[in-house]
C-alpha cells in the first residue's frame, strides 16, 4: 500500500497558499484594504468604511471558519490560537507595540507585503527589520524578555480559550451547538454592523475588499487543517501539518512567515528548512500586488524622504517583528484568522493593536502641531 | 491653480499627508485653497475620503510625473 508522504502533499499545501494570498494581494491592492488605514480614516477623518471593511473580513472568516468546524472538516482546537495558555500581557503588549510599529511603518505586515508588490522600497526595509526582530522574537535576545518576563502572565483557561469553550459548560450546550450560536451571533452582528452603513453599501470594493480577504482566511484554514492534514506520518507516526513552521494547523498571518522567509534565504543549503505554507503566502501577497500594478500600471518606484523617514520604518519594522511574535499574530493573524477561531486573547490582541495604533497617530498629530 | 499655502508630503506614507494638511487646513481661513503634493499611491483615496468627512471641498487632484497633487479649499 502506498502511504502518502508530507513531501507528496507539501507542494497542494504551499501551492495552495501561494494561490490565495496572491489573490488577497491583488485585491487588497486593488480595494486599498489596510488595517492601518482603518484605524487612521477613523481616527484622523472619522471615517469608518476601512474598519467595517476589516470587521466584514472578521465576520465572513467567523462564519467560514466555523461552518468547516462544525462540518469536521478541519479541528480549531489544533490551531496555536485556541489554547488553554491565555497570555493576557502577550497580548496586550505584543499587540499595543505591534500598533505602534504598524503605525510607525506604513502599514501592517501584510500592507508591508501589498506595498513591496507596487515598487515601495522601504517596505523591502520595514521586511527585512520586521523579519530580523520577530527572529530574534522568537529565538533570540528578545525572546529571553518576551518568555522570560511577558509570559509568565499568564491564565490558564481549561479547556481552552475560545469562545465556545469557554461558555459551553455555562451555557449548558455541547461544543458544536455553542459553536453555531457564537459563531452566528459575532459574525451575524458584525454584518449587521457593517451593513448599516449606507456609505459603505454604496462601494462595491468595500465589499470587495472584506470578502475576499474573509474567504482567504477560511482557504487558509482548509488548505493547511484538511489538505495539508496527516493522521500519521509515516516517519514520526505522529500526526502532522505538512510545510508549517508551527506545526500546527495555519491560517494566514504576517510576521513570523517573514522572518523564515529569511531563514529560508539564508539556510538555503541546509536540507532541512523548506518552503512552507507561511512563506509561500508571503510570497503570494507580494506576488499578487504586483500582478494587479502592473495590469493597472499603478505600479511605481517610491524611496525614503528623509533620514527620519529611514529611522521611524526601521523601528516600526522592529516593533511589529516584536509585537507581533509576542502576541502570537498581527493584524491578519490574530485580527482575522486568530478571531475566526473565537480565541479570547485575539479578540484581546485586536483591542490592543487598535489602541497602539490610535494612540500613535494622536501623537504624531500632536508632534506635527506643535513642530510643524 | 492659485493656491494659499502648501504642503510637501512626497515621500511619506499614510497617515502623514493627511496629518499635515490637517495641520496647515487648521492654519488657514475658509474659501483659501490648499496645494498637497504627495507620493503614495493611497493618498488619493485618502484625500477624497478627507475631503467628504471633512467638508472641505476637494477641487481638482492630478497625477503626472509620478506625483499627486490636491487642491483643497478649506470650509
Amino acid at each position: 500500500m502506498n502511504e502518502i508522504t508530507p513531501a507528496q502533499l507539501a507542494p497542494y499545501v504551499t501551492g495552495g497558499a501561494f494561490a490565495l494570498s496572491f489573490v488577497f494581494g491583488a485585491v487588497a491592492n486593488k480595494t486599498n484594504f489596510c488595517t492601518m488605514g482603518a484605524v487612521s480614516d477613523w481616527v484622523n477623518m472619522g471615517d469608518l468604511s476601512r474598519m467595517r471593511m476589516w470587521l466584514l473580513a472578521i465576520a465572513v472568516a467567523v462564519l467560514g471558519t466555523s461552518a468547516l468546524q462544525l462540518t469536521g472538516t478541519i479541528d480549531l482546537a489544533k490551531s496555536i490560537y485556541t489554547g488553554a495558555n491565555f497570555l493576557w500581557l502577550s497580548y496586550s503588549v505584543g499587540g499595543f507595540l505591534f500598533g505602534v510599529g504598524m503605525t510607525l511603518g506604513s502599514g501592517c505586515g501584510s500592507k508591508t507585503l501589498v506595498r513591496i508588490g507596487a515598487g515601495n522600497l522601504k517596505s523591502v526595509v520595514v521586511y527585512v527589520f520586521l523579519g530580523i526582530a520577530a527572529y530574534m522574537t522568537l529565538r533570540g535576545l528578545f525572546g529571553a524578555f518576551r518568555v522570560g518576563v511577558l509570559e509568565k502572565a499568564s491564565i490558564t483557561l481549561a479547556p481552552g480559550q475560545s469562545l465556545p469553550s469557554l461558555l459551553s459548560p455555562w451555557l449548558g450546550l455541547s461544543g458544536e451547538t455553542s459553536t453555531a450560536i457564537l459563531a452566528a451571533l459575532v459574525g451575524g452582528g458584525l454584518l449587521a454592523f457593517v451593513y448599516a452603513s449606507r456609505q459603505f453599501r454604496a462601494s462595491f470594493d468595500y465589499t470587495l475588499g472584506g470578502v475576499v480577504t474573509g474567504l482567504v482566511v477560511v482557504g487558509g484554514w482548509y488548505v493547511s487543517g484538511h489538505l495539508g492534514y496527516l493522521a500519521e506520518d509515516p516517519k514520526t507516526l505522529q500526526e502532522a501539518f505538512v510545510a508549517t513552521n508551527s506545526g500546527r494547523m495555519e491560517a494566514f498571518s504576517f510576521v513570523a512567515p517573514l522572518a523564515y522567509s529569511l531563514e529560508y534565504l539564508m539556510f538555503w543549503t541546509d536540507q532541512s528548512k523548506i518552503l512552507t505554507y507561511g512563506i509561500a503566502s508571503a510570497l503570494g501577497v507580494i506576488a499578487g500586488s504586483a500582478a494587479y500594478a502592473i495590469a493597472t500600471r499603478s505600479f511605481r518606484w517610491q524611496g525614503f524622504r528623509d533620514a527620519e523617514d529611514t529611522a521611524l520604518h526601521m523601528l516600526g519594522g522592529i516593533l511589529m517583528g516584536f509585537g507581533g511574535i509576542t502576541a502570537l499574530g498581527c493584524t491578519v493573524g490574530q485580527g482575522i484568522s486568530g478571531f475566526s477561531t473565537l480565541a479570547l486573547g485575539s479578540m484581546v490582541t485586536f483591542l490592543a493593536i487598535v489602541a497602539g495604533a490610535a494612540a500613535t497617530m494622536k501623537v504624531q498629530y500632536w508632534r506635527i502641531m506643535n513642530t510643524g | 491653480m492659485h493656491y494659499d499655502k502648501e504642503v510637501d508630503a512626497r515621500g511619506l506614507n499614510c497617515p502623514l499627508p493627511i496629518l499635515r494638511a490637517k495641520k496647515a487646513l487648521n492654519d488657514m481661513t475658509a474659501g483659501q485653497v490648499l496645494r498637497i503634493l504627495a507620493t503614495d499611491p493611497g493618498s488619493v483615496r485618502d484625500f477624497q475620503t478627507f475631503s467628504m468627512q471633512t467638508g472641505n471641498e476637494l477641487l481638482s487632484h492630478d497625477a503626472s510625473n509620478k506625483e499627486f497633487t490636491f487642491f483643497m479649499k478649506r470650509k
